[in-house]
């Protein structure tokens, strides 16, 4: 090997022993020890998901003012929309059947879930994941001994988006008061779970979406029909659609089972569109199996990046 | 060369099939309908080893298949064909042991959090490769210290000039005490002072780690200042891997022999050597090294006419290095079997709307 000092003469002789024997005046700050660093498995992707939550929130809290104005707006919008069907049922009294709080019921449970599944899997955004790939972003995190799913999530958390979750907690709050319903505490709990089920099953049609994006960024606007299209589609009763809609939205994206069928069951409707007994019941089941075929298709994806490239 | 080869490359292969683009309305629909592809060999067919502790410079065009090689050698891409072992590991298929053990910095993009200042980004790498931090602490003194990071660690790395950005990078990618070091163009972009620094901190790397380097570059100054051993690619195919005293003596072709004379002289014809050009009492000698040596020259014209001064230049390895380029000098090189025989016929003159993201080559795509 040629030396350093030989091919760069103005260098001062380099010796590595500096380091060990003149540990005192260092002009680096010692970084704070890690409580969870001999973790293992599970304790450690929670870890350093929380670290790399952490420090996205830190980078948006350096443009406090943008953060300000993005929890507003994105606030806004739910409500508005929200007081824009409002003002439609002052004309119609209801719709297929259902008043106002019914509708409200399902609108504001699919913008809670839907709104916290666009917080948590922001990285799985497929438009912004579509361009991470093109940009070199997603590389640089196979570049790190980590698993590609867990960097993705950690790399981006909307927190703005608790303006969105906080104008959906609102309608559901007026929902629950408007309905016909005898809470107890069992259908809160089934109305959280129906909730996180959502959350997962959006967030498993982000993350199909973001795959996709692997093969053609061509087709984002596409992916945006399952996600935002089936986010409106769950906001409203199924069965006022046309019935080839709601074949789809049973068969094929299974979206009926999240939203529908736990809603007619907590208002004790009969259900007209013969989704059968157990339907109420599903939407825990149709969120994990979307995640798991979600990350299964991930995988795929993943492995199809490598041989292709961009 | 001595030591053993940590990385082992034989016939290695990458094909791209790239969608041929429809132009008019509904063009990208007719596209994903008719598949209709183009195959191009970004890489194809080279072998090479690379001992422990060795500093290899990659050189070659825009398109020319390094990034591409650099992609598989850091397991970002798997082979079409030909085999690569770094390390002991596949590093395709082993991604997440075989990353820990590597560092690698891609020109122009970075690893770090935009808008967290430079020492949290290193902190989160610490926890991302399990760095222990005894081994941190002293890894981020010493490296600090050679790279100068101490004033601005505290600053966003989105207000970091490029040379800032770049030494950031080079830390973050060493902090984990990686044996071998890949980097993708690493003064792409830099002043001479920020490239001098960079340079001298790989070469500090590897003598006082004995960190194995391959790097890319389009900047042959690298190359003269940290390799002994160069490597050069153009359309998939390597054209010559060697020492680089070796690229000097057989293709740095005529050295020049500069001489101011005292007098006017009408002709100044010597043996041995060409007069390239005249301007008014200077003349420019070409001559071989291999039929004539300087002092020879030197001696022949001293016994003719009265010299002022002298000077003999080599040749640039530009100039080398482009004529390698021109004459295809070194067919086939040493590169194995699919290095032999040339490919003239890949594509290069693509057509206008031809997609630029794909990843043969060149900077970041997009």
């Amino acid at each position: 090997m040629r030396s350093a000092e030989e091919a760069l003469p103005k260098r001062p002789p380099s010796s590595d022993s500096d380091s060990v024997s003149a540990p005192a005046p260092s002009p680096f700050p010692s970084p704070s020890p890690s409580p969870a660093r001999d973790s293992i498995g599970v304790a450690r992707s929670a870890d350093l998901y929380r670290r790399l939550v952490g420090a996205q929130i830190r980078s948006q809290m350096q443009y406090r003012l943008s953060f300000a104005l993005d929890l507003l707006s994105t606030g806004l919008i739910t409500l508005v929309e929200f007081a824009a069907i409002a003002f439609v049922f002052q004309r119609f009294d209801s719709l297929g059947g259902w008043t106002l709080g019914e509708v409200a019921l399902l609108y504001g449970m699919v913008a809670v879930a839907f709104k916290t599944m666009d917080m948590l899997f922001a990285g799985f955004d497929p438009s912004d994941f579509g361009q991470s790939v093109r940009l070199g972003g997603f590389d640089q995190l196979m570049l790190r001994p980590v698993g590609l799913a867990l960097q993705v999530l950690g790399s981006r958390f909307t927190l703005h988006r608790i303006g969105a979750i906080a104008q959906g907690l609102v309608i559901l709050a007026i929902a629950i008061r408007l309905v016909d319903v005898d809470w107890s505490a069992a259908k809160i709990l089934y109305v959280l779970v129906v909730v996180a089920s959502q959350i997962l099953f959006f967030g498993a049609l982000y993350i199909i979406g973001s795959t996709i994006t692997f093969w053609t960024i061509e087709s984002i606007e596409a992916i945006n029909i399952f996600t935002y299209g089936g986010q409106e589609m769950l906001s409203f009763p199924m069965h006022i659609y046309h019935p080839w809609m709601r074949r789809f939205f049973t068969y094929i994206v299974p979206g009926v089972f999240l939203n529908y069928a736990p809603v007619v069951h907590l208002l004790s409707r009969p259900e007209p569109i013969g989704l059968g007994p157990f339907a109420p019941f599903l939407a825990p089941f149709v969120g994990v199996l979307a995640m798991a075929l979600a990350l299964a298709f991930w995988r795929f994806g993943v492995r199809h990046y490598q041989s292709t490239g961009t | 060369m001595t030591g053993q080869a940590i990385i082992h490359v034989r016939r290695l292969e990458k094909r791209f099939r790239v969608a041929m683009h429809q132009g008019g309305p509904f063009g990208a629909l007719r596209g994903l309908m008719s598949r209709q592809h183009r195959v191009i060999r970004a890489v194809d067919g080279v072998s090479f080893d690379v001992a422990r502790g060795e500093i290899v410079g990659y050189l070659g065009p825009n398109g020319a298949g390094k990034s591409t090689t650099l992609k598989m050698l850091t397991g970002l891409l798997v082979p079409s064909g030909g085999e690569v072992i770094v390390d002991g590991f596949v590093p395709s298929r082993d991604r997440r042991l075989y990353v820990a053990r590597i560092g690698a910095v891609f020109g122009q993009r970075t690893t770090l959090w935009w808008d967290l200042p430079v020492i949290e980004s290193l902190e989160l790498l610490r926890h991302i490769y399990r760095v222990p931090l005894d081994r941190f602490t002293a890894n981020l003194r010493e490296i600090g210290d050679t790279l100068e990071l101490g004033s601005f660690l505290d600053t966003p790395v989105r207000a970091l000039s490029l040379g800032q950005r770049m030494r950031a990078d080079l830390a973050a990618a060493m902090l984990h005490d990686p044996k071998l070091l890949f980097l993708d163009e690493p003064t792409i972009g830099l002043d001479v002072v920020a490239k001098e620094r960079i340079r001298r901190f790989v070469l500090t790397m590897n003598q006082s780690r004995g960190t194995t380097v391959v790097l890319t570059t389009h900047d042959l100054s690298d190359v003269e200042k940290l390799c002994e051993r160069v490597m050069i690619i153009d359309h998939g195919a390597l054209l010559f891997d060697g020492a680089l005293q070796t690229l000097r003596d057989r293709f740095g072709g005529q050295r020049q022999l500069v001489v101011d004379f005292e007098d006017e002289h009408e002709v100044v014809d010597v043996e041995g050597a060409v007069v390239a050009e005249r301007d008014g009492r200077r003349a420019i000698y070409r001559f071989d090294r291999d039929r004539v040596s300087a002092a020879e020259l030197i001696g022949r014209i001293a016994a003719r006419y009265r010299i002022r001064d002298l000077e003999v230049r080599e040749p640039e390895i530009e100039a080398t290095v482009r004529r390698i380029y021109e004459e295809r000098l070194l067919e086939g090189g040493n590169g194995g079997e699919g290095a032999s025989d040339f490919p003239g016929d890949v594509p290069t003159d693509f057509p206008p709307d031809f997609p630029t993201d794909f990843p043969i080559d060149g900077p970041a795509p997009g």
